[in-house]
């Protein structure tokens, strides 16, 4: 490969100029001429069947536009499992479903004449838990369950309210456990916690009157799939729909699907073709848009003296909450690797995802990951301590390396899971528990140190289309359906573009998100935009590049292979000053408004798909991608508080496009991991209903509760990336709860089975031991 | 019931008529259409739609256009020094203290809050500072450094100015 110029540089963000002056237009920023505003009304019951709604009070108050009930929104939508009505038909499900709209003139009268719709109810029992919406006797919370439309890879259980049932198996974990020297077993929670993206949700929306067209503008994290989910809702071809990104201010898996979508586009059937907004508060953006899964895990290995894994079986129940969303795939892709990045013989899982009565679960940050390492990695760490091993040297001893066959039956490469777990280790001088010791201030204080590791599939297979077009100016315009969502996109895909035509950062810009103009794109999920999208710019790149190169080839008298280009120009290879600036190639050839495009399509060939009944593929992912992160903690024993004093995370990204923005994604990472180890806990009270919907009751963690962190690169090249990049958006806050836990669990020689880590859980939780122990 | 308010909003003087409760976060982003400050919470927990009102930080959504009269107020959008960027901005570009963006102009503004006030911060009194203004995106590491930086720029400046 010819020496890099940009990629790999630590350059600052292509759209950093427009966040720092205010120009940047987000989603709820956007007016439209002659909107109207959305006010939607909510459910007040975690399970009642619909008596009534009466409309009649807001529908005469003087500024509305149009009142809309699910009778008037007759759709139903879901990712794999189309459960989800526009707005409640007949039953509420959850405390904060959507159940009623109002478009109205302006934002207050909106307000006014939806507090004059009234709703009676006739409640049902309520399910808050998962592992016991599913026992055997539970009532449905989805009697129509069976007859939904559902994706291929749905496999059901002969259990009330299950969804999703994930199987993976591989040897037989009884005789793993009889041929064990040890065999542990624990069970492990987490509760709900909320994706907190500090833009809330919105949506505005336009139905024409003479096409029937619908545009929706929508800071979706996944334009297309909205679109289709939406066009096959309301039963329209897809072209009758368009959807166009403004710039999303933070989504972590919260922002993609249906949330706001639609409400907005129901409402804008009966305002006679004027465009109407939807903003979602704070409050209701807790409770109506989506959660992360809180989950139940049960875990027991079986491990030799010498600390080898023999046998790991984990039972998972995640609380889908009231619809499925995206719960199906978080359960599969969660479940599957939950066991750990470990060589086990034996490994048997269960993963059920359940509905309950709370609020919806779905895609957050991590994808199952986070939930998996909270049981495993400590679990790891339980171990080792009955084995009398180092937590860290039983980890090496059975991490996947290089040509492992992965229990799910992948032969595994590009792994740089070792180096990461000795590089995170060292950053908080692992084994040196003398000198920090030696510094603490009072007896009540006790430090410990803790790892967690974790390995994570992308979503697989998946499309990546891309056009880059050269303009006569030299300009390069890039069109990707990747989302900005805060992750540096657009600045890595700059980069990429720039780089295989050898232009100026400068002359490359994205073009805006409009689904009528860009080419398909699966989703901005899952850490797939630098694999696959950088796959796809770098295709389009050379595309154009080639096509560039036939056009100058008689221009400058030579052979298209004889040519090369650099600083924006195509020269001759062997006289480099025998150049043509590359605008000037396309001015030449097609005139000053002329440009010249490249297309591209990217997509990794999967092996085989997962076996529904072993869970089994030869190629579950197009990489993987590896972490580890150390946590070195105090812990107060009079008030149970936990004081991070550092943490290194120590993530293998394939190759850093850009170092400054890749410490910045596994900062991040860590601010968010650390939050939902020691704060965040989105409360569910007994009656189904959000306790802490408020930035000043449900705690993120500020710039005052985080400790030193040390983000560490590591790049093990993945052959198939883009200059052999991997992703590394999502696995950043994965290990980090586990990290903590074992540092506490070492301060303190207790072991804290559920989060969130609060000082009040940590100091009943030592009160107890103390108890016991007298 | 609307009333006429006379304000210097980013050096220029501007006589709205508003009503009373209308919160100066509406202000700005409805009635006069500077929709660089952000709404992020509404109830003055999230820090993103942070001002300067009479060169003090405030939280926009926690104040009323009523009580504003005669009032000078400073937005996102009044930062830059004629065509430059502040050194703040700057910082927050080089260091990295940007991702989604949402809460870079609370941040920006309570950061010059704590600038004006204290030429020379620690880290922790940096942290101090803006533990008010939440982001979830970047860590605060980038942040704080950035804020560093920019301390140190306009330092410099000043020496030079001396």
């Amino acid at each position: 490969m010819a020496e890099l110029t940009i990629v790999g540089k630590p350059i600052t963000r292509v759209d950093a100029q427009e966040k720092v002056t205010g120009e940047a237009v987000y989603g709820y920023d956007l007016v439209l001429p002659d909107m109207l505003y959305g006010k939607t009304v909510f459910s007040t019951r975690p399970h009642a069947k619909i008596k009534r709604i009466d409309t009649g009070k807001a529908r005469e108050f003087p500024g509305v536009v149009a009142v809309i009930t699910g009778k008037d929104a007759p759709w139903t939508h879901g990712e794999s499992i189309k459960d989800k009505p526009f707005l409640a038909h007949d039953k509420v499900r959850y405390i904060g479903e959507p159940v009623a709209a109002v478009a109205a003139e302006d934002e207050d009268t909106a307000q006014a004449a939806a507090a004059l719709i009234e709703v009676e109810y006739e409640d049902l029992p309520a399910y808050l838990s998962p592992e016991e919406a599913c026992k055997p006797g539970a009532l449905p919370i989805h009697e129509d369950f069976a007859g939904y439309r559902k994706s291929d890879f749905i496999v059901t259980a002969p259990l009330p309210n299950v969804c999703e049932h994930f199987k993976l198996r591989t040897g037989d974990v009884e005789r793993g456990f009889r041929e064990s020297d040890l065999v542990l077993e624990e069970r492990y929670t987490l509760p709900t916690i909320q994706h907190a993206a500090m833009e809330p949700h919105s949506a505005h929306a336009q139905v024409d009157p003479a096409s029937g067209r619908v545009t929706i503008w929508v800071a979706n994290d996944a334009p297309f799939r909205a679109l289709h989910e939406i066009a096959e809702a309301l039963g329209l071809p897809l072209e009758k729909i368009r959807l166009i990104n403004p710039l999303q201010g933070g989504g972590f898996g919260s922002k993609g699907g249906l949330k706001v979508e639609p409400i907005a586009s129901a409402l804008a059937y009966h305002t006679g073709g004027r465009p109407v907004r939807v903003k979602f508060n704070r409050q209701e953006t807790f409770i109506s848009t989506l959660t992360r899964h809180e989950a139940i895990l049960y875990i027991k290995s079986g491990v030799k003296k010498s600390g080898s894994l023999c046998a790991r079986q984990m039972t998972i129940y995640w609380g889908a909450g009231a619809y499925a969303e995206k719960s199906p795939t978080v359960c599969i892709r969660g479940s599957l690797p939950a066991p750990g990045p470990y060589r086990i013989p034996h490994v048997k899982v269960d993963g059920y995802a359940v509905y309950t009565n709370k609020p919806v679960s779905g895609a957050f940050r991590g994808y199952g990951i986070p939930q998996g390492a909270w049981a495993c990695e400590q679990h790891m760490d339980e171990l080792a301590k009955r084995l009398g091993m180092d937590p860290l040297e039983l980890r090496l001893k059975n991490v996947f390396v290089d040509g492992d066959l992965a229990y799910w039956g992948e032969k595994l490469h590009s792994v740089g899971l070792k180096e990461t777990l000795i590089k995170a280790a060292e950053a908080i001088e692992w084994g040196k528990d003398d000198i920090s010791k030696s510094k603490i201030r009072s007896p009540n204080l006790k430090r410990g140190k803790g790892l967690a590791c974790i390995s994570k599939p992308t979503r697989t297979p998946t499309l990546s289309k891309a056009a880059v077009l050269i303009d006569a100016s030299g300009g390069v315009t890039v069109l990707a359906g990747t989302v900005e969502i805060g992750q540096g996109c657009s600045t890595i895909l700059s980069q990429v573009a720039a780089e295989e035509l050898k232009v100026p950062l400068e002359k490359v810009r994205m073009a805006p998100l409009d689904t009528d103009v860009i080419p398909f794109d699966a989703s901005t999920t899952s850490s797939r935009s630098t694999y696959h999208m950088g796959n796809a710019v770098r295709l389009a790149a050379i595309d154009v590049r080639e096509k560039l190169a036939e056009m100058a080839s008689p221009m400058l008298e030579a052979g298209k292979d004889d040519l090369s280009f650099a600083d924006g120009k195509i020269h001759l290879k062997e006289q480099p000053q025998m150049a043509l600036p590359i605008g000037e190639v396309v001015r030449r050839r097609l005139g000053a408004s002329g440009f010249l495009r490249g297309d591209s399509s990217y997509t990794f060939e999967i092996g085989k798909d997962l076996d529904l009944e072993t869970g089994h593929s030869e190629h579950a992912s197009a990489f993987y991608m590896y972490a580890t992160q150390a946590a070195e903690a105090e812990v107060d024993e009079e008030t149970g508080r936990v004081r991070l004093l550092r943490m290194s995370a120590a993530h293998d990204v394939g190759k850093a496009i850009n170092p400054l923005n890749c410490e910045g994604q596994i900062e991040g990472g860590l601010a968010m991991g650390i939050g939902s180890a020691l704060h965040e806990h989105l409360v569910v009270d007994e009656t189904g209903k959000v306790r802490n919907p408020s930035f000043l009751d449900y705690h993120l963690a500020t710039s005052l509760d985080l400790p030193k962190m040390i983000p560490i690169i590591v790049e093990c090249p993945e052959p198939e990336g883009p200059y052999g990049a991997k992703g590394l958006g999502e696995p950043g806050l994965a290990p980090t709860p586990a990290a903590i836990g074992n540092a506490v669990a070492n301060a303190l020689g207790i072991r804290i089975y559920d989060l969130p880590l609060s000082p009040e859980r940590v100091y009943w939780a030592i009160r107890r031991m103390k108890k016991k122990v007298a | 019931m609307k009333k006429k308010i006379r304000i210097t909003l980013n050096g220029n003087v501007v006589s709205p008529e508003v009503p009373a409760h209308r919160l100066l976060l509406d202000l700005l982003r409805d009635e006069i259409g500077l929709t660089g400050t952000k709404e992020g919470c509404g109830t003055g927990d999230c820090g993103a739609c942070t001002v300067l009102l009479d060169g003090k930080p405030v939280n926009s959504c926690l104040v009323l256009s009523g009580e504003l009269d005669g009032a000078d107020i400073v937005t996102i959008e009044g930062l830059q020094i004629g065509r430059e960027l502040h050194p703040i901005q700057q910082a927050f570009i080089q260091d990295g203290g940007a991702q989604c963006g949402y809460c870079t102009p609370g941040m920006l503004m309570m950061s010059k809050a704590l600038l004006d006030e204290n030429p020379n911060p620690t880290e922790e009194e940096i942290r101090f500072a803006l533990a008010g203004n939440l982001c979830r995106c970047t860590g605060y590491a980038k942040i704080v450094k950035a804020v560093q930086d920019a301390a140190m720029e306009l330092r410099t400046r000043h020496t030079a100015r001396q």
